[in-house]
């Protein structure tokens, strides 16, 4: 739930189950209704999927009564500010995942654009077909807002935390 | 060889529409690209593919016109293209054409980083 100091800018809130179908009419929807140009729209777009996306396939909390694939509970949220659009998700990880999500996201805020899109190509590369891919995830949305990707990763106890991302698309 | 077509589904609008010409060897993916396990979708596409150019020698035109696709669809995309530099290295004429749309921010890094992963030419063209 919001508070109150959080529903200032908000667009979209959900905390729930995440499936394809979800994520496809939420970004779709998106589409209609967020009042910026074309460019920051696609920019928001393929940001939200990639992210939303890791909510269903990596949340330690599953969705059984749905489906057998792809259906975490997590959250999403876009809010709208000055200059810039924020697009976050939270879900719950082991403990153990934390690491290495902390351990990638750094190296992907340390790189400049030709070393992140040099990162995208190796890492896509040595994918296994079957590899869905949070960190390629990751690699294209600090490419595609060209800014740092924010994480946070809280534990909640021996073994879970919460984990947070928000990525910023720049109005133009 | 039968044509290999997949039409688009209005509900499922992250399947894209496929249209591999068995007769002209002109090979379309068009719509968007962000389904669950998109390995078990572009299984039948690697391998009809595979078949009809480094088994049969046949020429092959890919016209990419995606308008989104995500970096698990770009992984299987990649195997699409290294099919096509296979048999291109083995003599079989392969041409790639990028359909874009004007106000799309990142093709034209994401049609150059597939050039360099692969070694092929791919022509970018604007979005009719």
């Amino acid at each position: 739930m919001l508070l109150n100091n959080q529903l200032q800018n908000n667009i979209i809130y959900y905390h729930g189950p995440v499936n394809i179908d979800l994520i496809s009419f939420t970004s779709n929807y998106m589409k209609q209704h967020i009042q910026a140009d074309t460019v920051v729209i696609s920019k928001i777009y393929k940001v939200f999927i990639e992210l939303a996306q890791n909510v269903s396939y990596y949340s330690a909390e599953q969705y059984s009564n749905l489906r057998s694939f792809g259906t975490g509970i997590g959250w999403f949220r876009i809010d709208d500010h000055d200059d810039h659009f924020a697009i976050s998700t939270g879900n719950v990880i082991f403990r153990e995942h934390g690491l290495v999500l902390k351990k990638n996201s750094e190296e992907i805020n340390s790189l400049k654009e030709d070393e992140l899109r040099e990162l995208k190509r190796n890492t896509r590369s040595q994918a296994g077909q079957r590899d869905i891919g949070a960190h390629i995830g990751l690699i294209q949305t600090g490419l595609i807002t060209g800014h740092s990707i924010e994480l946070s990763i809280e534990p909640q106890d021996e073994k879970f935390s919460l984990y947070t991302i928000t990525a910023k698309v720049n109005k133009r | 060889m039968k044509n290999l077509i997949v039409d688009a589904v209005p509900d499922s609008p992250y399947y894209p529409e496929i249209n591999f010409n068995a007769e002209n060897g002109v090979c379309k993916l068009s719509g968007e690209s962000y389904m669950e396990e998109a390995y078990k979708f572009y299984t039948p596409l690697l391998n009809w593919l595979k078949e009809y150019t480094l088994e049969r020698k046949n020429p092959v035109t890919l016209n990419l016109k995606l308008t989104y696709f995500n970096t698990n669809s770009s992984r299987l995309l990649l195997d699409i293209l290294d099919v096509l530099k296979k048999s291109q290295e083995a003599g079989t004429n392969v041409a790639i054409n990028w359909y874009y749309e004007e106000d799309d921010p990142d093709v034209k890094d994401e049609v150059e980083d597939f050039e360099i992963e692969t070694g092929l030419k791919i022509t970018m063209k604007p979005m009719e």
